[in-house]
């Protein structure tokens, strides 16, 4: 590959991964000079018993000072607020995030208040807005897909203006992340399929777009071969450790991927409909992705041929002629979506029209086509994808995506 | 070890890209709130931003371009007019009525709501002299934001389309991902805003 005449990688986070990595965490954190920790979690994490699982690994080495378990799903800014308000009033002088992406963004919002003082998170919204060191964060990813231990941007909703905000800044980088495989081991098939999905979009965008170097590169590329060889059989086998710590490894890896090289159309289009629709980010994530390298084939063939190595191995790679890689690429994601369909037992959607809400309705309505395809002009990673990506273009990706057909050129 | 032996070494001043910079960004920052008024894209874009919102495009470090040095003793009216640019700054900024207006090159005593800095000279030079296109230079790094980022992208695509109306085509392909084609800008429509943008802008 060609080398970029400039590029800025950074990844500070200090990583555990292991079966047993949990009881290390008192002893991080010591090192520290924390010893009083709040907890932030979501209610879902809390009744499949994780929370009290990281208690019992912390062991009495750490006295925690709050648990704050009222995070939800789609994360906002007073949700924030309200976690940084127990926080000072409980005197915590650290933070352990135990959840997903909505988790982990969430407590890095409450270190920067909790940290910079003020009332609200509103103050901090932006670039350039985080100038000093945060409190220690350390993070348990209990999803296998976010990569947000590793990344420095926190992604937090405004329901007034119902926008997402951004805030990144390298303090916002965590100091430990703690991948311990019993985390992902109560995850459901279908949230395993979706979440790792997300981590091989990651991992395919950093690999693409526009701000690729070679240092994500080789990051991406064994979270893409790590995801390939172990989702299906983790959804099949869902008591499988090792392929759970795979998983998350891979998570991990393509979370540095993209941190450093931006992602393109294919969040573009997932953060959009995650905005407007409220669709699961992974879901987006795995239909859109195909979708995403088809329409970029016209400027990135030869970089997307690439990850027939990684995706479906050296024997298949070599097999096939060089011209046929990229295809081959996009109709082997389009067939590991087909393959987690089946699996989940048609829990996976593989289009825009079969993703449904907990109450059977369809989240994507056709007619909402037109309006998520305007909304794409507001989101940053349409800038570092490959091809131009305007309106007049996504509104066919978004109608092809909905029905489930190929793009076709 | 007697330091003072040791002249401090000065970087060069670099008069010719400081210049042809200077004109750049004088350039399109004229041109950009005419091509508000006269092209749909342009003005739906602008729609997009709050009223009352000031934002700059600016090269690092921030310092006065040393020909018009004495800009600073003006007062800001004159300086607001952007007729004597000083430091490679571009300040434009929406009204409460929703009109964009050019300020000139004076920061002084202005809030920007969005801040784009291009982190040296040699880097605004890399994109000014179309080596590599805007969105390139953002994926190098070659610029940081400050603010919020989904008015920075309003920014990138309104730069985007006033290039096209300002450029020559061979010229502006390097500028852009993607040079319009027929169907979005015909050009017919490209050459009479082309003229109308350039009259309206060095003239009024």
């Amino acid at each position: 590959m060609l080398l970029p005449s400039f590029y800025d990688f950074c990844c500070r986070v200090r990583t555990l991964s292991g079966i047993n990595a949990l009881e290390q965490i008192p002893m991080q954190l010591g090192r520290m000079h924390a010893s009083h920790p709040m907890i932030v979690s979501d209610k879902g994490v809390g009744a499949a018993g994780l929370i009290d699982k990281v208690i019992q690994a912390l062991g009495d080495g750490l006295k925690i000072g709050a648990v704050y378990d009222q995070v939800p799903v789609d994360s906002d800014y007073k949700v924030v607020d309200d976690a940084a308000k127990v926080y000072r009033r409980n005197g915590c002088d650290a933070i352990i995030a135990i959840g997903g992406g909505s988790v982990i963004d969430t407590a890095k919002g409450v270190n920067i208040v909790a940290s910079l003082g003020g009332d609200t998170l509103l103050a901090y919204e932006g670039f350039g807005a985080v100038k000093h060191p945060l409190r220690p964060l350390v993070v348990v990813p209990t999803t296998a897909g976010t990569g947000s231990e590793m990344t420095l941007v926190a992604v937090i909703a405004d329901p007034d203006r119902k926008i997402k905000m951004l805030f990144p800044s390298y303090f916002l980088l965590p100091d430990l992340a703690v991948i311990d495989p019993r985390m992902t081991l109560t995850l459901p098939d279908f949230l395993t399929a979706s979440t790792a999905m997300d981590a091989m979009t990651h991992a395919c965008e950093a690999y693409f777009c526009l701000e690729k170097n070679p240092l994500s590169d080789s990051f991406a590329l064994r979270a893409i071969q790590l995801i390939s060889q172990n989702l299906l059989n983790v959804v099949k086998t869902p008591g499988d450790l090792h392929g759970r710590l795979a998983l998350a490894n891979a998570s991990a890896m393509a979370g540095i991927a993209f941190s450093n090289s931006m992602v393109g159309m294919v969040h573009n289009l997932g953060h959009t409909v995650g905005a407007l629709c409220h669709v699961p980010h992974g879901v987006a994530m795995s239909i859109f992705l195909p979708y995403g390298l088809e329409y970029n084939l016209g400027k990135s063939a030869d970089v997307i041929g690439e990850l027939l190595f990684p995706l479906a191995g050296p024997e298949a790679f070599h097999a096939t002629p060089k011209k046929e890689r990229p295809a081959k690429v996009i109709a082997h994601l389009r067939q590991m979506n087909e393959a987690l369909h089946a699996a989940t037992q048609g829990k996976h959607p593989r289009c825009l029209k079969e993703i449904t809400g907990r109450d059977g309705a369809q989240l994507v309505p056709r007619t909402l086509l037109p309006v998520i395809a305007e909304a794409i002009m507001l989101d940053g990673a349409r800038l570092t994808n490959p091809e131009e990506f305007l309106p007049a273009d996504a509104l066919p990706v978004l109608e092809r995506a909905w029905e489930g057909m190929p793009l076709g050129h | 070890m007697n330091t003072s032996r040791y002249p401090e070494i000065k970087p060069g001043q670099k008069w010719i890209k400081r210049f042809y910079l200077a004109i750049m960004l004088w350039t399109v920052g004229k041109a950009i709130p005419v091509a508000a008024k006269v092209d749909k894209e342009v003005k739906k874009e602008i729609d997009k931003l709050p009223n009352n919102f000031t934002l700059r495009l600016m090269v690092l470090p921030e310092r006065a371009f040393p020909p018009f040095f004495y800009a600073k003793m003006l007062p800001a009216f004159v300086a607001d007019k952007g007729l004597l640019p000083y430091g490679l700054q571009m300040i434009l900024h929406k009204d409460k009525e929703g009109k964009l207006h050019y300020q000139g090159a004076d920061p002084r005593g202005k809030k920007f709501d969005l801040s784009m800095a291009f982190k040296s000279l040699e880097a605004a030079m890399m994109v000014f002299t179309f080596r590599e296109s805007s969105p390139t230079g953002y994926a190098h790094d070659r610029f940081v934001v400050e603010g919020y980022l989904p008015n920075a992208t309003i920014f990138m695509r309104v730069l985007d389309i006033v290039q096209v109306y300002l450029l020559p085509k061979l010229i502006a392909r390097l500028a852009v991902k993607r040079y319009p084609s027929w169907s979005e800008m015909s050009p017919l429509k490209k050459h009479i805003n082309r003229i109308i943008i350039y009259v309206r802008a060095f003239t009024f």
